[in-house]
């Protein structure tokens, strides 16, 4: 019994052992910069037709936003660009955000990417970087 | 006699220089006062006193500028040298609208 | 006009819940999928066997999230079953309340207590939330940690004490971090509890071997295959304090399936070793959970 156990415990972690190459970045799992903005356009999109947060954006600058996006989730990503946007402190802070707001984004952005075919693996990757974000834009 | 003393003193008087630089302030992603006539050669001060970082720009034929991003607490001051309609928006919120006339 | 206080309190309640602006709502079911947990086996948020640092249900640290769960293991020669009640509160503490029936069958006819013998308990459990968060602090090796307790109280107090167990009521103590390693897809659990249950209190508490309390370790580590689909696998430690039945490690191998933020399905292979004269007690375990 015990034996069992000690064999499927490497295993789960030799699943969750990341299934590219040394060479792949997440920007390139993720299909470059065209994927990338792909992702960033589609999020908005549901973002803008989610009714838990579409009024968060009602005083926004819409294209503003979407190429502020994919700049910052190239950087994320590892990819060749830089965010010239301001702080996520700064930006965030006049919002009032809540945790369920910020989950509402997270799972606006997985729709996204699931409807970009992006492996869920490869979306965790992304989201593990997003998510400490919470700490900065979540104030309320 | 004393109620048309205090007319008179109430009345604007003419001739008497008005300040040099009036204030506006940018509070809840708006411009308050939302509508301003000022003097060619006047200033406008505006006042950072919301949570959210803003700038300033306009666009029109006879008179153009577009501002640096102010933090809250920042202050910004535009000459007003051109006569006429202006309005002035904030980038970053587009519902943000300030109209000056300038005499 | 005058509003009596109540009504207003009421009508702002209504208000909130009639609301499209859902996030601001009390009951948001704001949590991301799955990060609840499913119902353990004593009932309270965790996995199957073992409990987590999470705080059941789907509301944030602005609302309130509840549910009701059922869970089913027919083993060879016994049945149990477990029902109950758990209600997270802020994100920050749970109380849950579950019933547990234990079926000892043939068993019961071979001890002389007659043929489908069945002990039940009431388990009254309670988690404060003291430290992290499981899923957002994927910036720190931080887990989220908790500390609980569970009172257990069995209604065959005779019986108990005839198989050498001292009480019928006992109070398990535990503290238990979670950590979800979302670039890696795994969600990792270890639970201390200090405890004297026999059978998770199912034969008492307490026996004639051994009537000290004793730390227990509970783990659990799951791969996320989807935002819907867990599967891992889990060990149970347990004191042996009876010298009429010895009592090992409990271990199961789970998958659980989130069909949305109202229901999940957890299915199990389960291995509780032996229990009193019958060793090899291995089975299913399924567990259904409602709630919001």
């Amino acid at each position: 019994m015990k034996r069992l156990v000690v064999v499927t415990l490497p295993l789960l972690l030799a699943i969750a052992a990341p299934a590219s190459s040394a060479e792949d970045t997440l920007y390139q799992d993720m299909g470059g910069q065209p994927g990338i903005d792909r992702i960033a356009d589609m999020s908005v999109d549901n973002y803008l037709a989610d009714p838990r947060i579409k009024d968060i954006f009602s005083e926004s600058n819409m294209e503003r936003i979407r190429a502020e996006l994919k700049d910052q989730f190239c950087v994320i990503a590892d990819g060749p660009c830089r965010y010239t946007g301001h702080d996520m402190v700064a930006t965030h802070k006049g919002l009032h955000l809540t945790n369920a707001n910020f989950n509402a984004l997270v799972e606006d952005l997985q729709a996204a990417m699931d409807s970009c075919n992006i492996p869920f693996a490869t979306q965790n990757r992304f989201l593990a970087r997003l998510a400490p974000m919470q700490h900065q834009v979540v104030t309320r | 006699m004393k109620k048309l003393a205090l007319l008179l003193l109430l009345a604007p008087l003419p001739g008497f220089a008005a300040d040099e630089a009036h204030t506006i302030v940018q509070k809840g992603r708006a411009f308050h006062p939302g509508e301003v006539t000022i003097n060619r050669g006047e200033s406008l001060t505006f006042t950072n006193n919301d949570e959210f970082i803003h700038q300033i720009y306009s666009k029109s034929d006879g008179f153009n500028f577009d501002s640096d991003e102010k933090n809250p607490g920042e202050n910004i001051t535009e000459t007003f040298t051109a006569s006429g309609t202006f309005e002035v928006h904030c980038h970053i919120h587009p519902k943000m609208k300030l109209v000056v006339h300038v005499k | 006009m005058r509003l009596p206080f109540r009504a207003l309190a009421l009508y702002l309640g209504l208000a909130a819940l009639a609301s499209p602006a859902l996030a601001d709502a009390l009951f948001d079911s704001g949590k991301l999928l799955a990060t609840g947990g499913v119902s353990q086996v004593e009932g309270a948020g965790g996995g199957g066997l073992a409990s987590w640092a999470m705080i059941t249900g789907y509301g944030t640290r602005n609302g309130i999230g509840a549910n009701l769960h059922y869970t089913a293991v027919p083993l060879p020669d016994y049945n149990l079953q477990t029902a109950g009640l758990a209600v997270g509160l802020y994100d920050r503490l749970e109380l849950s309340y579950a019933w547990q029936g234990f079926d000892t069958q043939e068993v019961g006819g071979a001890l002389g207590l007659g043929r489908g013998f069945v002990f039940h308990q009431n388990i009254f459990g309670a988690k404060l939330k003291i430290l992290g968060d499981a899923v957002y602090d994927q910036d720190s090796p931080m887990p989220q940690i908790a500390v609980g307790l569970q009172h257990k109280e069995n209604d065959r107090a005779a019986v108990i004490h005839a198989v050498g167990g001292r009480n019928s009521t006992g109070t398990d103590f535990y503290m238990a971090a979670s950590k979800l390693f979302l670039a890696e897809s795994l969600l990792v659990n270890a639970t201390l509890r200090a405890t004297k249950a026999n059978q998770f209190g199912l034969l008492g508490f307490g026996g004639n071997k051994h009537n000290d309390y004793t730390v227990q370790f509970e783990g659990s580590a799951a791969y996320l295959f989807s935002r819907q689909l867990a599967a891992g696998v889990e060990l149970r430690t347990r004191p042996s304090n009876l010298s009429v039945a010895h009592e090992g490690e409990a271990w199961d191998l789970f998958a659980a399936y989130f069909f949305n933020k109202n229901l999940s399905l957890t299915a199990a292979y389960a291995d509780l070793g032996n229990i009193v004269i019958k060793n090899g007690q291995h089975g299913a375990y399924l567990s259904l959970q409602a709630g919001f």
